[in-house]
């Protein structure tokens, strides 16, 4: 269990953290998610001690992270794939932080296999793809057995297999009871992954719920309507409430109308439809929506869509 | 990846960590154990100990041809005799402190340079032990290093200048000085970089600053016309160092420990700013 209070961190006179409240619960996978720059990182790194929080606290399973007598058996951390040194090969990068617990060399053999680095665990890790980085990372990150796991971006530079394969395994260490706190740019990843998100927008956390409600809530529902008289049942639907978009001659997207609504209104007036289906909100979506006012580095354009509503409406869980 | 690994996994994280017993925990003897290995599993501190003991025998070896050119067919006093196997024995120490600054800055801005150090800290993250056990580390190996390349560079001295007839046993005063503070500095030397190169974790900075201070600084203030430099001269950690292994009769701070503790002292500085940055700064 993961648990920020009022976390804040500020580099010269720039905020990363804002002052964020948030508790990670063991047993499920939650994704931090947000746009570059958003305060992700800054804050993994202030769980572990890497960074000094400028106000507020962060403790792990019941304390600050280096007042634990076995750290490493505490958290299990993947910061940046990199943070090895390039000379030294794999397994005794594995076997130095092992020392530092007094864990023994078996078990730098267990999370070699685990991730599958046999083959290469006594190369140079400076020759290594990225794909390898990581599951070196991974490798680390599990060598204490620890009952928290933070991942920073685990699934860049993997193949579709590798991706697969920290899906599953996250999904496994969080159904034997372990707190997995993942981060990813990847929302389909997400959706796939996490059972809970919190989304950071400038260091300020802009929703902290479940994956489901996250995609109800923030994706619109739209119905595509498909029917050879489009512009007339266009202007039976018309209303100051209703979006129409018009895609092709013969095929709508409607914002506002339930698919009922449609084809109720389509069956009085006899309009025929060839198609009426509800595209159900996608993770994409209500995180664009989300963060739309929240992205540092805007590429262009403006939208003042619902972020605003939906961090009322998705009560952040109190913190237990 | 195989679908045979993918079942490992699976296999394997059901029964998580079998073998990490619920004794595992963090200790001083095991942050000293990771340093040991993080350090004798880099190549460069084999090249750079190597190359310790290759400078060492062969300055040995230049030296003590030298002198045998110089003094064919005259006798030498005994007490001179043990002064020339003492330089020839001791003289590579003094290049060999280049070799070990640079290991003592890289075994640190090493880590900083590839992102190991977020490993090493988040391993022991009240951080303090690390830099001990780093400093613990680079003296023990550096000493032992040291001590080897001296005693072969004797061995390399003692068999050329025996042909003069110019001979000197391990055990005289001079000689087991040489030998055992020999190393000594060239340890004290390996710490004091280390700290400067926690201090500006950076590679090019930390090297430019330890040789700076070491090979450079004494030259600055020997051209200074001013008595102030003169008297702070001897106080430099590069004209103190050398005088451990063998007074040179120019220093005004005579007695070998007095130089000892200014070494100790200039080590003590760069240690605890390094400990005071290391702890504060975010890394």
């Amino acid at each position: 269990m993961i648990q920020a209070q009022a976390l804040s961190k500020r580099y010269g006179s720039k905020t990363a953290v804002d002052s964020i409240d948030f508790t990670v619960q063991p047993g499920k996978v939650t994704g931090l998610l947000g746009p570059n720059g958003a305060g992700k990182s800054t804050t993994m790194r202030m769980v572990v001690g890497l960074d000094r929080p400028t106000s507020g606290s962060v403790i792990v399973n019941g304390k600050p992270y280096r007042e634990h007598k076995a750290p490493l058996r505490e958290v299990g951390v993947l910061l940046d794939a990199k943070a090895v040194h390039t000379g030294r090969s794999a397994y005794n990068h594995l076997l130095a932080l092992a020392a530092t617990h007094g864990i023994p060399a078996g078990r730098v053999r267990e999370v070699i296999e685990l991730t599958g680095l046999e083959s290469v665990a006594r190369k140079r890790v400076g020759g290594f793809s990225l794909g390898m980085g990581q599951r070196l990372g991974i490798a680390a990150a599990l060598l204490g057995d620890p009952a928290t796991l933070i991942l920073d971006e685990p699934i860049n530079g993997l193949d579709p297999e590798g991706v697969q394969w920290v899906r599953h395994l996250m999904r496994h260490l969080a159904a034997e009871g372990r707190t997995v706190l993942l981060s990813s740019h990847l929302m389909s990843e997400m959706a796939l992954t996490a059972d809970h998100l919190i989304v950071l927008g400038r260091g300020k956390v802009i929703a902290d719920a479940p994956v489901d409600a996250i995609i109800n809530s923030g994706g619109r529902s739209t119905t595509r309507v498909r029917s050879p008289r489009a512009a007339e049942l266009a202007a039976l639907l018309a209303n100051p409430a209703v979006i129409i978009t018009g895609l092709e001659p013969d095929v709508l997207e409607v914002v506002g109308l339930s698919p009922a609504e449609i084809g109720d209104a389509a069956a009085r007036s006899g309009i025929a439809l060839h198609e009426l289906s509800a595209l159900r909100g996608s993770l994409e979506e209500a995180y664009m929506a989300l963060t739309q006012n929240e992205v540092e580095y805007r590429t262009g354009g403006s939208n003042d869509f619902v972020a605003a509503d939906l961090a009322t409406s998705e009560p952040q869980e109190a913190a237990r | 990846m195989s679908t045979s690994t993918l079942n490992s996994v699976t296999d394997a994280s059901g029964r998580p960590g079998a073998s990490v017993t619920t004794r595992s925990g963090l200790s001083f003897v095991g942050v000293l154990r990771s340093e040991w290995i993080k350090l004798w599993s880099l190549r460069s501190t084999v090249w750079s100990f190597a190359l310790v003991i290759v400078v060492s025998v062969g300055m040995a070896l230049l030296i003590a041809l030298a002198s045998r050119l110089d003094q064919s067919g005259v006798a030498i006093p005994p007490e001179a005799q043990v002064g020339y196997v003492v330089t020839a024995s001791t003289v590579g120490i003094f290049f060999a402190q280049m070799i070990v600054a640079v290991l003592g800055v890289m075994s640190v801005t090493g880590e900083y340079s590839t992102g190991m150090i977020k490993s090493s800290l988040t391993a022991v993250p009240k951080r303090l032990p690390m830099l001990a056990a780093k400093g613990v580390v680079v003296f023990v190996a550096t000493y032992l290093v040291g001590l080897g390349s001296i005693l072969a560079a004797y061995l390399m001295a003692s068999l050329v200048l025996a042909q003069s007839d110019i001979s000197a046993g391990l055990a005289e005063p001079d000689m087991l000085r040489g030998l055992f503070a020999g190393p000594l500095f060239l340890a004290l030397i390996a710490v004091f970089a280390l700290g400067m190169g926690t201090v500006f974790r950076s590679t090019a900075g930390g090297i430019a600053t330890v040789l700076g201070i070491l090979l450079v600084l004494p030259i600055v203030l020997g051209l200074i016309p001013a008595e102030w430099a003169t008297s702070a001269s001897p106080y430099l950690i590069g004209n103190a160092g050398p005088e451990i292994v063998a007074s040179s009769g120019f220093s005004e701070v005579k007695e070998g420990w007095q130089n000892l503790l200014i070494v100790l002292g200039w080590v003590a500085v760069s240690s605890v700013l390094a400990a005071l940055l290391l702890k504060r700064r975010d890394a």
